[in-house]
């Protein structure tokens, strides 16, 4: 789909790509790469994107920041947590500042066409 | 085994929706642990005996343990006991589903046998050939004197060694962990993991074993290292420490929070705390583990 932006946010390259493939997978094709928190912000910002896949544990700006950030420019933003195995509370305060879905790694491609469907459905 | 675990467990088997998921999570942290639930965990009620107190509760003004005690459930040690454990999160997590009334007692107490052999099974995936070889490894090893706290060391390498088995490959053997003040690096990944229990853990190896490690971990061939080699080792490094984080969350009721790791390359990597190394020798080069304890609150 051509009119539809992702916003990917990990500090760790190799999940950018597996979580990019995966969406590919679904007919998606036009990302944004961010590799802190920080950079995630800025970006939505400059681009508004339509979905966001936000990991937690990031330098300089981590996930939680991140979404307080982002949902504080635009309350309606659309923000999936992607969090680690042993990440528990940082995924319930991600979640407390209003991210919509969550997926643990190592995600599925089953667990993404799940998210990816529940946001662009009709679209 | 973290409430995430368990709330995606509950969430893939369509008994709950993602919206009850979140609304229980918000509410976890105020919640308050129950008696019934605590006795369930610690396996001296069964479900059916918890609603069986709470049916009778509706008839006379009495407290849980009190009534239980009465109907022979339980004894008054076994109440004082259970006023001194700290619940899971995920058996939190399950009594707040009770109580909003989206679980039964005894439908929890049923996902929570499934619950945990799935989680067993995933835990302890190993065919039993190379159990042994864990075992083997384990039962031949000697930890220094000065480790502190060593049940959790030790956990930590069982965990380590199965990870290597189940990720990388079972052609590997350790020879001896070495005390060192600091450590030269080749290729270095670190991470830090904080709380009641904090440490400095690290993959320490040369280039070209770097290379075949990431192919063996991420199943792909690497020419040279790059970006995904060292990716890969960070993400083995993340993925066993929030492994081991969970299984101590469980088995200790502690919580641990991972920081983001970190890369040292040809470098003296140095704390205010003693390193230790263990090498670890597989087919295709030597990996150095690095662990360095900083804090442990007693």
């Amino acid at each position: 789909m051509k009119d539809v932006t992702i916003l990917i946010c990990d500090d760790s390259i190799l999940a950018r790509k597996q979580l990019k493939d995966s969406i590919k997978k679904c007919g998606f094709d036009s990302f944004l790469e961010a590799s802190n928190g920080q950079e995630a912000i800025d970006l939505y910002k400059e681009h508004q994107p339509d979905l966001v896949f936000v990991d937690i544990v990031m330098p300089i700006k981590d996930g939680v920041e991140a979404i307080h950030e982002i949902r504080g420019f635009d309350p309606n933003a659309h923000v999936i947590v992607v969090s680690s195995v042993g990440t528990q509370t940082q995924l319930k305060n991600a979640i407390m500042e209003g991210a919509r879905d969550f997926i643990q790694k190592p995600f599925t491609d089953s667990g993404i066409k799940e998210i990816i469907k529940a946001r662009f459905e009709g679209r | 085994m973290h409430t995430q675990f368990f709330g995606n467990f509950l969430l893939n088997k369509g008994i709950i929706t993602p919206e009850q998921l979140i609304e229980a999570l918000k509410v976890q942290s105020t919640a308050h642990q129950k008696l019934g639930t605590l006795a369930i965990h610690s396996g001296y009620m069964s479900a059916i005996e918890v609603e069986d107190v709470f049916i009778t509760q509706t008839h006379y003004d009495k407290r849980f343990g009190e009534l239980a005690v009465e109907l022979g459930y339980l004894t008054q040690e076994q109440v004082d006991e259970l006023l001194t454990i700290q619940l899971p999160n995920y058996m939190l997590l399950g009594q707040i589903l009770v109580e909003k009334g989206i679980l039964t007692h005894v439908e929890f107490e049923d996902l929570i046998t499934e619950y945990k052999s799935i989680y067993e099974i995933y835990d302890l995936e190993l065919i039993e050939e190379q159990q042994h070889m864990v075992d083997k490894l384990l039962s031949d090893f000697y930890l220094p004197e000065d480790l502190p706290h060593s049940e959790y060391i030790l956990s930590y390498l069982t965990l380590l060694f199965n990870d290597l088995v189940r990720f990388i490959g079972e052609d590997f053997t350790t020879l001896n962990i070495i005390t060192l003040p600091e450590i030269p690096t080749n290729t270095c990944i670190s991470q830090e993991v904080e709380g009641s229990f904090s440490f400095l853990s690290g993959l320490d190896m040369e280039q070209d074993t770097a290379v075949a490690f990431a192919g063996r971990y991420i199943d792909e061939e690497f020419e040279e290292f790059n970006e995904y080699v060292k990716a890969s080792m960070e993400d083995f490094l993340n993925l066993h420490n929030g492994l081991y984080s969970v299984n101590m969350s469980n088995d200790y009721s502690m919580e641990l929070h991972l920081q983001p790791p970190a890369e040292h390359e040809n470098t003296l990597l140095s704390t205010d705390y003693p390193f230790y190394l263990l090498p670890i020798i597989f087919s295709f080069g030597t990996i150095n583990f690095l662990f360095s304890v900083k804090r442990i609150e007693e």
